[in-house]
């Protein structure tokens, strides 16, 4: 059993809490939040203690591993205070706002010899996986033509530090950097990027195209703000084949509701995730047995920074409106 | 004029079938001629319709009684039959891409113009419902200003063989899919592209034979600011359940429309066939555009889609061939 606690009392921090409650490698053993109401209402949902004060729940539960969900300005600060506990870190994506930031997490853990885990959650949902292996196996070598398309509503209307991209990095680093890491993985090293964003009050609208070195073009959206609930698309074509798939693509349960008092809607509609195991559960267990079994992760640190050097190219694609090329760097040890 | 008499020059482009068959259904429309330098594509055709046949379409052209003429050649050719078509007197529908360099399609238009007759380039996807209900949604300021679009014109490479000769195209898929949705963006954002970046290259040809682009990612930046990004591939294989697609989805300040515009389908699963396909039942483009060419004439006002029009979008489609060989965004000449 690995005893895990969790920084960050959010939803992202209330999944992995829940997770590792139902994971029987793991034992949670506490959890944490700035905010003493988010910490207890968490702390108690799961049955576990409760702690305002980082380093107080380090010292006194000492967990092996700690994930940590706090807002992105607040990752690398964090994962320097768990590295010096010797705590193993699962950071939620993205690591950093800035490469520089990434490559510090990097090297901190690796000098204090504790492992470093980037929850790059698509890497783990079925649908990815499947198409990850499909693209394989239609093994086209000049490479095909890849859209992905992420859009829901501004998350700044639910925690206002994702509408200032000093805090969040804005929709290509939070939210498009999900699709740059699973094409990072899919089609291997790009040439350059192109993009284009758009930033308002209610919108962050982004669109990236990349160039692969094997051919492929891979043509990315991302959308905080869409007038409508969220979802994601993907499709790949090349000479042997096309595979696509979306939101709407992966839903085999509806459970609606009829209302009787007090609703002029009728009926109220809850989509449920219909998997044994989430991708998250897939991702926490993924990264807690390479922990065991010393293997690497299907997604490592290193392609975490990776996806925030290739966001970055992206982000100064848009503010100057030409391509900017992506240099591959020497790994990080 | 209450009715008008055209004729049809070249069936080199499939679309040449499917405009006879809406013409042949229109009652103020005589299909006076079919000019085709391939007689075994159209003689016979031509024959059981009591169309008078041509193997060159300058005898065509001396036909007084033809008022207008339909253009289905290779691209190559666009230019020189619609000069002449025009200095005939015969107002001019050119399939698409009007023209293969600017020069060409600025000259086009000259001749037209002083000859005084029409000259039209064939846009169906104007006509298509739910592009004309999201121009009247963008006209009402229904998604408040445009921010950007993003579009796609997947098709399946085409039968014809001069499609991938390049001296008789001009250009692979960045050249014959641009340029539908990039007229539609032009008339969608009411502005002007200033800059392309563009890839191109061959991916689809599972032999690796084929000579000419079948694949590319068009971007394109307006005057106003707004971005534009198409896929104009020919990424549809025979497996896929239809030829290809329209779609343009535009997202504004206030919303997003989007289009997808022969989602308006059947769902059939044949068991000689052995695959899933779609059949259409939205309505006619082509009978639409048609109509609306006719129409014009008929009323002697102004055809709704110019040839400006056709060299503004071609000019982005020949444009983006410079970016892909300069490897870098190029403006357009002003």
């Amino acid at each position: 059993m690995i005893r895990t606690a969790v920084i960050g009392c959010g939803s992202m921090g209330t999944v992995h809490a829940d997770r590792y409650k139902s994971m029987p490698e793991a034992e949670l053993v506490a959890v944490c939040d700035i905010v003493d109401k988010a910490a207890e209402v968490l702390g108690n949902l799961v049955g576990v203690s409760y702690f305002i004060s980082v380093h107080e729940m380090l010292e006194q539960v000492k967990p092996e591993v700690v994930s940590i969900a706090v807002p992105t300005y607040l990752h690398v600060p964090l994962v320097r205070i768990a590295a010096d506990h010797g705590a193993h870190v699962i950071c939620e994506k993205p690591l950093a706002l800035t490469s520089q930031e990434a490559e510090e997490a990097i090297r901190y853990c690796s000098e204090r010899g504790v492992s470093l885990f980037v929850g790059h959650v698509v890497r783990f949902f079925p649908s990815y996986r499947q198409l990850a292996e499909g693209i394989k196996q239609l093994g086209s070598d000049q490479g095909g033509i890849y859209h992905a398309k992420r859009a829901g509503s501004h998350p700044g209307n639910v925690q206002e530090w994702f509408r200032d991209p000093l805090l969040s990095g804005g929709v290509i680093m939070d939210l498009m950097i999900h699709d740059i890491d699973y094409i990072r993985g899919a089609f291997g090293e790009a040439r350059e990027v192109y993009a284009f964003q758009h930033q308002s009050e209610d919108i962050n609208y982004a669109s990236a195209t990349f160039r692969f070195k094997n051919g492929t073009i891979a043509q990315l959206e991302a959308f905080w703000g869409y007038p409508g609930s969220f979802h994601s698309s993907f499709e790949y074509a090349d000479a042997e084949g096309i595979i696509s798939g979306g939101t709407g693509d992966g839903e085999s349960l509806h459970i609606r509701k009829s209302i009787t008092t007090g609703s002029t809607s009728g009926f109220v509609e809850t989509p449920s995730g219909v998997l044994l195991k989430d991708p998250y559960f897939l991702e926490l267990e993924h990264f807690l047995s390479c922990l065991i079994s010393g293997e690497e992760p299907i997604v490592t640190a290193q392609d975490a920074l990776e996806a925030v050097r290739w966001a970055e190219a992206a982000q100064q694609s848009a503010m100057t409106h030409q391509p900017v090329k992506l240099e591959v760097k020497e790994e990080i040890e | 004029m209450s009715r008008l008499n055209i004729g049809m020059i070249s069936f080199a482009h499939a679309h040449a079938f499917d405009y006879l068959a809406s013409l042949l259904h229109m009652s103020e429309v005589t299909v006076g001629g079919i000019a085709d330098e391939v007689p075994e594509r159209t003689e016979a055709l031509a024959k059981h319709h009591s169309i008078p046949y041509y193997a060159d379409y300058k005898e065509l052209l001396a036909d007084a009684n033809i008022d207008a003429v339909i253009i289905c050649s290779e691209n190559v050719y666009h230019g020189e039959l619609a000069i002449a078509s025009a200095r005939a007197g015969k107002h001019v529908l050119c399939e698409k891409p009007l023209g293969l360099s600017v020069e060409e399609m600025q000259r086009m238009i000259l001749v037209c113009s002083e000859e005084g007759v029409q000259l039209m380039t064939a846009f169906p996807c104007r006509f298509l419902t739910p592009v004309v209900r999201a121009k009247e949604a963008l006209d009402r300021g229904d998604i408040g200003e445009i921010i950007a679009f993003k579009g796609t014109n997947r098709g399946s490479f085409p039968g014809p063989k001069w499609f991938s000769d390049e001296a008789l195209s001009g250009g692979g898929a960045v050249l014959d899919h641009t340029v539908h949705v990039m007229d539609l963006m032009n008339w969608f954002s009411g502005s002007s592209v200033e800059q392309v970046y563009a890839y191109a290259d061959t991916l689809f040809d599972p032999e690796r034979k084929r000579m000419i682009d079948d694949a590319g990612m068009v971007h394109v930046t307006f005057e106003n600011g707004v971005f534009g990004v198409l896929d104009p591939s020919w990424s549809r294989n025979p497996g896929f359940p239809t030829w290809g697609d329209v779609t343009v989805e535009i997202i504004g300040t206030k919303g997003v429309i989007s289009i997808d515009a022969f989602n308006q389908k059947n769902n059939v699963y044949g068991r000689v066939s052995g695959k899933g396909s779609r059949s259409f039942w939205g309505d006619d483009m082509n009978e639409l555009m048609l109509k609306a060419f006719v129409q014009a004439l008929i009323e002697g006002v102004e055809v709704p889609i110019s040839g400006i029009d056709g060299l503004r979008s071609t000019e982005v489609a020949l444009t983006a061939y410079q970016s892909v060989h300069a490897g870098q965004p190029v403006r357009l000449n002003k």
